[in-house]
């Protein structure tokens, strides 16, 4: 009976797992949005055509997100030149916080601001981060639910593979 | 006598010579060809097979080019027939902006309410406030609405003279025939005032 609960478990955790590493908006096309930016300017999606676009949702409440955004941003620093954009979607209710946060990380990748939870909804985003990556074409290739140390080796891979194509 | 005879022989022999030769040559070169033949003959086989292919290739590729344009056709086709039946003619009604200048207001957002319910909220780009400086004109939403009085409420927020903060609303009320309407949300600059002009038209 033990062995046979253990046996279910490990298999309720792969399965979650090959459900958080794939998503239903993959291969298909990004959906498109506009949102205002931390420079106070409006940023939409589909004026990023023909680059390689990552979009991370984050929050000032989650942790993960604290520690993966400086790692997004030595990325961003890195590939900017060759045709990547990193758009930070924060979803929390107060901007002013999610100021703060990017303040104190110093991170140079614009920051966006959905407040109203109407783009999270569009990337259907159920876990804290989210990280989506789309090709040059506007297509969604990856999407990466929540953050563990060693993912920025999955996305170093993945962006160099999409800016290859 | 005998002279005449000998040289006559010798014309003779001299002609004789000459045939032959003539007839040695002529065949030596019929071998020739004849060894010539195989070679030659799949030289021109593997130009016809050549020429074949490519006739082949054109053909495909021509079929290929054809088929493309029956799909961009078909989907031209099932885009209008879509916009038909979900924007029938008669009840449609589409909302555009345009920008005359633009040099007392800089546009963020347009938010539009037709009979209190808001329908759009639309974010400006850079990009886009220039395409609209440029003589750009944004559809901004279609609907369908019933024949009768609406009311239609535009809200336009964005930086106004001196780069502070502007949010100005306009309203209209309009009526609704039977056929199409389609209306004009212009945004112009009133220079004696140095403030902007929020004007709703209707194209009749």
């Amino acid at each position: 009976m033990r062995i046979k609960n253990v046996l279910l478990g490990i298999v309720c955790c792969v399965i979650s797992a090959a459900s958080l590493a794939s998503s239903g908006l993959t291969g298909q096309a990004a959906p498109d949005f506009a949102l205002k930016s931390s420079s106070g300017e409006n940023l939409r999606l589909s004026e990023y055509r023909g680059d390689v676009v990552m979009v991370n949702f984050w929050a000032t409440w989650c942790g993960p997100c604290r520690q993966e955004m400086p790692l997004l941003d030595e990325l961003y620093s890195r590939y900017q030149r060759v045709g990547f954009s990193l758009l930070g979607v924060n979803i929390d209710d107060d901007s002013s916080k999610a100021m703060d946060m990017v303040d104190e990380l110093g991170v140079s990748f614009p920051v966006l601001f959905d407040a109203h939870k109407e783009v999270s909804k569009l990337y259907e985003v159920g876990a804290m981060p989210v990280t989506v990556l789309i090709d040059r074409e506007g297509t969604v290739r990856y999407v990466h639910h929540g953050y563990k140390p060693g993912y920025e080796d999955k996305y170093l891979e993945q962006i160099r593979s999409l800016l290859r194509e | 006598m005998w002279r005449v005879t000998v040289t006559r022989h010798l014309l003779h022999s001299l002609a004789i010579c000459m045939t032959l030769l003539f007839v040695g040559t002529t065949i030596a070169q019929e071998s020739v060809s004849a060894d010539q033949d195989p070679t030659t003959a799949a030289a021109l086989e593997a130009d016809a097979a050549a020429a074949a292919s490519r006739d082949k290739f054109r053909s495909l590729d021509q079929d290929v080019q054809a088929l493309k344009k029956e799909v961009l056709d078909l989907n031209r086709d099932l885009f209008l027939l879509e916009e038909e039946l979900l924007f029938p003619a008669n009840s449609q009604v589409a909302f555009f902006i345009s920008m005359d200048v633009g040099e007392y207001f800089a546009l963020d957002s347009i938010n539009l309410k037709i009979d209190g319910k808001e329908v759009a909220n639309y974010l400006y780009t850079e990009r886009e406030v220039d395409a609209l400086m440029r003589g750009g004109v944004h559809r901004l939403h279609m609907a369908n609405l019933k024949t009768g009085d609406h009311e239609l409420i535009a809200v336009f927020t964005g930086k106004g003279p001196n780069a502070r903060d502007y949010r100005r609303g306009a309203t209209l009320t309009f009526d609704k025939g039977i056929g199409a309407k389609y209306m004009e949300l212009e945004i112009t600059d009133r220079v004696k005032k140095q403030q902007p002009e929020f004007v709703i038209k209707d194209w009749e």
